[in-house]
């Protein structure tokens, strides 16, 4: 995993619109020419867009138009490869997309320019009127074969907004294509994906008191999941999906416990008089992470699944809060919110170092969420007392997403949904 | 429906190797990520004793940063709170604990519940039945002020007592 130092820094917002602002991408760029798709002109120009969208924001590409070439093939026949070599053109890409009423299609080619041969060679069958899940297929498609690390385009982002209601929404990778899962007149926080994404968790403050939900995406199917008289907040599943891990009140203090979902049998996890909240799994299920205030200030603990009795081991010990943890997909180190004087940051800290690396520099950043390719971390900031969602990559492109209505907040990334 | 499509449109992915160089050949569905929108029918006011409210005028108390302490100034509070729990034993109370927006919503959430507690414990100790106390806490939710400053986060960091 690339490891990098930041410095970023923020322009002005402009609202509705996606800001990529590409600080320091990593040193090597790929050079990929795109083609604008052969067939349908409108569609192939929007799916155009997309693409280099999605591939710009990763950060590890320079993407040609047909405006920077030297010719513009429409088919295989047509490339000149030499067109290519001169510009010191890595990758080209060409495609055509085929759109009658009832289906869409789309081929796609990939080409390398250095060995002057075809690499890859797809076909996405669409959805009519579903042409981003398209253009973002083909996106993952061209980042898969050129990088060989899975494409994050046809993920989905799940988040809370706040404007004359709560809303939880979903929306595609790059803030697009929004779709609301719950209206609420009362808060809504701590959205989290089920491992096959096909439910969400989060706390719903529609009773009177922090209650965990879980409910399913496509039916709207939805149950409190432990029904008693105290609260109930901060909802985790464990990679393999039957398990959940909450922070329970009911002896007054935040503590930890874990719910088998399929017979509701809970064990408890932490006990201390301290707070004990924000668990996490590590990826093989086999740690989980928290938030504890026992050393007198947050700071993150792990416990051990495997090891019975297993105690706490703090895992953070610079700044005066660290919260919110979660582990890499690699499981090479953990990202979570810091501070190391009044300023709050998203950090990570890779294991095998003994520091830790701010990756954002506002003042009041929260909620990191990190792609399940590992390779992009999406959190909440303010700015001017608004809630808006930004990401960094850990090749160090910064982008921020669209703001839609109201106050934005508490970002969650699914897992892979192709 | 926002679904994995089944085994057989997922994902076909053939690998040709042919004798001298690779290409990866691959076919693929789109799914469909259509969602079901659902309203959650708010019940808030189901908590609220309303004799109480009539007789019981609501107070609150204020706590510092990170803390969940009572201050001199919030016992003064509370103890009138006691005398009117006191002289109205059929009434129950509802604590609920605030924090300020810095840190993260879950501790924050956590911490409100402390606050609340620690009002709890000062009206148990005073002779309130605990069956006649709900706690619970809106972390940051609720915030009573907007403002990004010392004085809005004061005002935010509370127990509300009805």
């Amino acid at each position: 995993m690339k490891k990098i130092l930041l410095i970023l820094f923020f322009s002005n917002i402009s609202f509705s619109e996606l800001i990529l602002e590409i600080t320091q991408g990593t040193e090597d760029p790929f050079r990929v020419a795109i083609i604008e798709f052969q067939g349908s002109n409108e569609i192939s120009k929007d799916i155009h867009e997309i693409i280099k969208n999605n591939l710009k924001r990763s950060g590890e590409f320079t993407i040609f138009d047909n405006d920077d070439l030297l010719s513009t093939p429409k088919s295989e026949n047509d490339i000149i490869f030499n067109d290519f070599k001169i510009l010191n053109i890595d990758y080209l890409v060409i495609g055509n997309i085929v759109n009658d009423k009832l289906n869409i299609t789309s081929e796609y080619k990939v080409f390398d320019i250095k060995k002057s041969k075809k690499v890859r060679s797809s076909t996405i069958f669409g959805i009519p009127n579903k042409n981003r899940q398209l253009a973002h297929y083909i996106s993952d498609g061209i980042y898969e074969e050129i990088t060989g690390i899975k494409g994050i385009a046809s993920t989905k982002i799940l988040y809370v907004t706040e404007n004359e209601d709560f809303k939880l929404i979903v929306a595609d990778a790059d803030g697009k294509n929004e779709q609301v899962l719950l209206e609420s007149s009362e808060p809504i926080i701590s959205p989290s994906w089920s491992p096959d994404s096909k439910k969400v968790a989060y706390v719903s403050f529609e009773t009177g008191m922090a209650k965990v939900f879980v409910q399913d995406i496509a039916t709207g199917k939805r149950d409190v999941v432990i029904k008693n008289s105290s609260q109930i907040s901060s909802p985790a599943w464990s990679p393999d999906g039957k398990f959940l891990s909450l922070t329970m009140y009911q002896d007054g203090n935040a503590e930890i416990y874990i719910l088998n979902l399929r017979n509701k049998n809970l064990t408890r996890l932490t006990n201390h008089y301290a707070i004990d909240t924000e668990s996490s799994w590590s990826k093989k299920g086999s740690k989980i992470m928290f938030t504890s205030g026992r050393s007198g200030s947050p700071q993150l603990y792990e416990i051990n699944l495997r090891q019975s009795n297993a105690r706490p081991k703090r895992v953070t010990f610079d700044g005066n809060y660290n919260a919110k943890g979660s582990y890499l997909p690699n499981n090479e180190g953990i990202v979570f919110v810091h501070r190391a004087d009044v300023n709050f940051q998203i950090a990570i800290k890779y294991f095998d170092e003994n520091f830790i690396r701010p990756l954002t520099e506002s003042q009041m950043d929260e909620s990191p969420s990190i792609s399940p390719n590992g390779n992009v971390i999406v959190y909440a900031i303010r700015e001017e007392g608004m809630g808006l969602l930004s990401g960094v990559t850990l090749s160090g492109a910064k982008f921020k997403l669209p703001a839609s209505e109201g106050a934005v907040r508490e970002p969650s990334w699914s897992g892979f949904l192709r | 429906m926002f679904i994995f499509k089944n085994k057989i449109n997922f994902l076909i992915v053939v690998i040709f190797l042919s004798s001298c160089s690779s290409m990866n050949i691959t076919e693929e569905n789109v799914y469909s990520d259509n969602v079901k929108t659902v309203k959650a029918s708010s019940s808030m006011s189901e908590n609220i004793n309303l004799d109480s409210m009539a007789i019981f005028a609501n107070a609150t108390v204020y706590f510092e940063f990170d803390k969940s302490s009572l201050t001199s100034k919030s016992i003064q509070t509370l103890k009138s709170a006691v005398d009117a729990l006191n002289e109205n034993t059929s009434i129950k109370v509802t604590l609920s604990g605030h924090a300020d927006e810095r840190g993260t919503r879950e501790y924050n959430l956590a911490l409100g519940q402390r606050r609340a507690e620690s009002v709890s414990d000062y009206l148990v100790l005073n002779g309130i039945n605990k069956s006649r106390i709900t706690v619970k806490s809106f972390g940051e939710e609720k915030p009573l002020a907007y403002g990004q400053d010392e004085s809005s986060y004061a005002k935010n960091r509370r127990v509300e007592i009805n």
